[in-house]
């Protein structure tokens, strides 16, 4: 049976998106820029594992998010420990971020390239897990890792700007099909690894809208833009997202 | 949407369930997500349903890019929302720390400018969609 296997699903699945979800699961098992394929599969194991964390619950509902000191529970051993700490803390309370926090991953050896890859997985496997959730369908499996090196590929227009993590302002060359003319950081955040913005292209187009498509109003689904702005704008203030 | 309760005077149809299925999503257990998303599928039905999800789970994903990688406010979002943002709450968000803060004179601008900002928004939004056809 192929991954993402909708069919007896009590509610249409178009086609669109579970051709995505297996397009995710397919390059989750592959070697990335800055992480094998094991890793990658890692990544995606400890972000289903960080939902059962006790550390992460009690730093949850404590005044600080670094309180009570701890170890997480881990789903593995492959990666290290601050790549752990920050798909946990990512995960469960992505609202009490915090520049100082990201240093101390960069301190604790976990670079900026591996550090974005790292956010481009987590963020595809919260959503398509996330979707799943929402309709009350099984989480599929993680997939088997296929071997392979990582790439080591890193853009050279990326630069450090106002964010945390260097990114690509006018992309050109190799990384021209990112974005055209002028796009919100949110899309621009990820480009220090530029398939990581390809997947967010990909999924954002089935899940919500096309990116080209955002500043035009009238670019909705069976649910209406009003409709769709109101779910988007609950999920953002309940997980404290000012962006 | 800092204000749960703004949902049944938005005007916008079947908004408490949508924003109840949403909130469930996010926090909820099991039992409140099959609450809500029956109450949801019965009010808008199965199409509505899956699209429902698919955004709550799209911006699942953004707000934890946003948050994650530390991106300021674009620019004329910045300057379009300044007094709504201090208004709704937003602004005591911890990332709001990731974007300049408003002065007094930005916070009287945004609603001025705010009407010109929506008409510069469908032009841009109409010559991409002319980009795209051609």
């Amino acid at each position: 049976m192929s991954a993402f296997d909708y069919t007896g699903v009590p509610v249409p699945i178009p086609e669109d998106i579970a051709d995505a979800h297996r397009r995710f699961w397919e390059r989750l098992a592959s070697q990335g820029c800055w992480w094998t394929g094991a890793e990658r599969v890692a990544i995606a194991a400890e972000v289903r594992r960080a939902a059962d964390c006790a550390l992460c619950r009690e730093r949850k509902s404590a005044l600080s998010p670094e309180t009570p000191p701890g170890e997480h529970d881990r789903a593995g051993d492959l990666l290290p420990d601050a790549a752990v700490d920050a798909i946990h803390r990512v995960t469960t309370d992505p609202g009490r971020l915090s520049k100082s926090w990201y240093e101390k991953t960069q301190a604790a050896g976990l670079g900026d390239a591996h550090y974005v890859e790292l956010i481009g997985i987590l963020v595809a496997l919260v959503s398509v897990d996330g979707f799943h959730r929402g309709l009350g369908i099984s989480l599929e499996p993680l997939p088997e890792p296929v071997p392979g090196e990582p790439s080591r590929y890193r853009p050279a227009g990326a630069r450090m700007e106002q964010a945390w993590v260097p990114m690509i302002a006018k992309p050109s060359g190799d990384e021209a099909d990112l974005w055209k003319g002028i796009t919100g950081n949110v899309i621009r955040a990820l480009s220090l690894v530029p398939d990581a913005v390809r997947q967010l292209k990909e999924l954002s187009t089935v899940h919500y809208v096309a990116v080209e498509k955002v500043a035009d109003p009238s670019a909705g689904r069976t649910l209406s833009r009003a409709q769709m702005e109101l779910i988007a704008g609950r999920v953002s203030a309940l997980n404290e997202c000012f962006y | 949407m800092t204000d749960r309760s703004a949902a049944a005077g938005s005007g916008i149809p079947h908004a408490e369930a949508l924003v109840t299925f949403a909130e469930a999503v996010v926090g909820g257990d099991e039992l409140q997500v099959a609450t809500a998303r029956q109450v949801l599928l019965d009010a808008v039905g199965p199409e509505a349903l899956v699209d429902a999800a698919a955004v709550a789970a799209n911006f699942e994903r953004m707000d934890r890019i946003a948050d994650a990688t530390g991106i300021p406010l674009d620019a004329p979002m910045d300057l379009l929302t300044a007094d709504l943002r201090s208004e709704l709450g937003i602004d005591s968000f911890a990332s709001s720390v990731n974007s300049p803060a408003s002065g007094a004179l930005k916070r009287a601008l945004a609603p001025l400018l705010r009407p010109l900002g929506l008409r510069v928004l469908k032009i841009v939004a109409r010559r991409i969609a002319r980009q795209n056809a051609s």
